[in-house]
């Protein structure tokens, strides 16, 4: 199976998903060994969801986490 | 103030993530248990930037983080175990930040009201400037998604839960999550482009 540009695009979902077929798995591997565009592609965006999990991932701040706790009744022994 | 527990076999039996935990049992059952205190430690910062995400106000991300376990507390112990207890969690979080988004009329993100480095871990000055560039984008960036985009983006990608827990959190079909993330991270990679190189 050879794969077009446009066809690993409509593919994309599951291939970040991982449940792409065997087939199609190693027809998108076979393009992007080739296809210079498409790697990067795919590499920038792999690297939107790395950059949001290192630094878009928010912290409840401790003030809050207290109170919350607090209300929920959680600090109770 | 009782404590609602779920059963932790339940919870291994609809979390496929190992979720860590400490079980504890509950004295008239003997049955392993998992309390709110323990969904709270694991899930509270996951809700907090999803409404933070959704909603673009820390007090209002916080007070659906609140309103959620409130929540929780209340129906864990009916939860039945008919799915992923990240999904079941995340749903009422998420319901909980698009009815206070509904109640205060859907006022659009303001991208430079998004910094929150505070609820970042910062290590120095040069990094606290740096992040705050960096950061700044990324809230001013994710901010311009629309909320179906954002919030799907933010479940699957940001919280890592899967394809099909996302689906269940929105109540949509895993086809309309993955045409979601889609767009989300297309339109993500060409507003963020200078940092993926």
């Amino acid at each position: 199976m050879i794969m077009a540009c446009d066809q690993l695009d409509t593919l994309l979902p599951e291939f970040f998903d991982g449940t792409l077929t065997a087939e199609q798995e190693a027809a998108a591997a076979d393009h992007l060994a080739t296809c210079t565009d498409c790697r990067t592609v795919v590499s920038e965006l792999e690297g939107v969801g790395s950059l949001y999990r290192t630094h878009g991932r928010l912290k409840l701040p401790n003030d809050a986490r207290e109170r919350i706790r607090e209300a929920l009744g959680l600090n109770e022994s | 103030m009782t404590i609602a527990i779920l059963r932790a076999d339940v919870w291994l039996r609809t979390s496929p993530r190992a979720v860590p935990f400490d079980a504890m049992d509950n004295p008239v059952t003997k049955t392993p248990t998992v309390s709110v205190a323990l969904l709270f430690d694991q899930f509270a910062d996951g809700v907090y930037t999803l409404g933070y995400r959704i909603l673009g106000d820390r007090h209002l991300a916080e007070d659906v983080v609140q309103e959620t376990f409130i929540k929780v507390m209340r129906s864990l112990d009916t939860y039945r175990g008919d799915g992923p207890i990240a999904a079941w969690l995340y749903r009422i979080g998420y319901r909980e930040a698009i009815t206070v988004s509904r109640r205060r009329r859907e006022t659009p993100l303001a991208p430079d009201e998004m910094l929150e480095t505070g609820d970042r871990p910062i290590t120095s000055v040069e990094d606290a400037v740096l992040a705050s560039e960096l950061t700044r984008r990324l809230d001013a960036a994710i901010a311009r998604l629309a909320e179906p985009l954002r919030s799907a983006f933010v479940l699957r990608d940001i919280e890592q839960l899967s394809t099909a827990e996302v689906a269940q959190t929105l109540d949509v079909s895993e086809s309309a999550v993955k045409m979601r993330l889609a767009r989300a991270r297309q339109a993500l990679r060409v507003d963020l482009k200078e940092y993926l190189a």
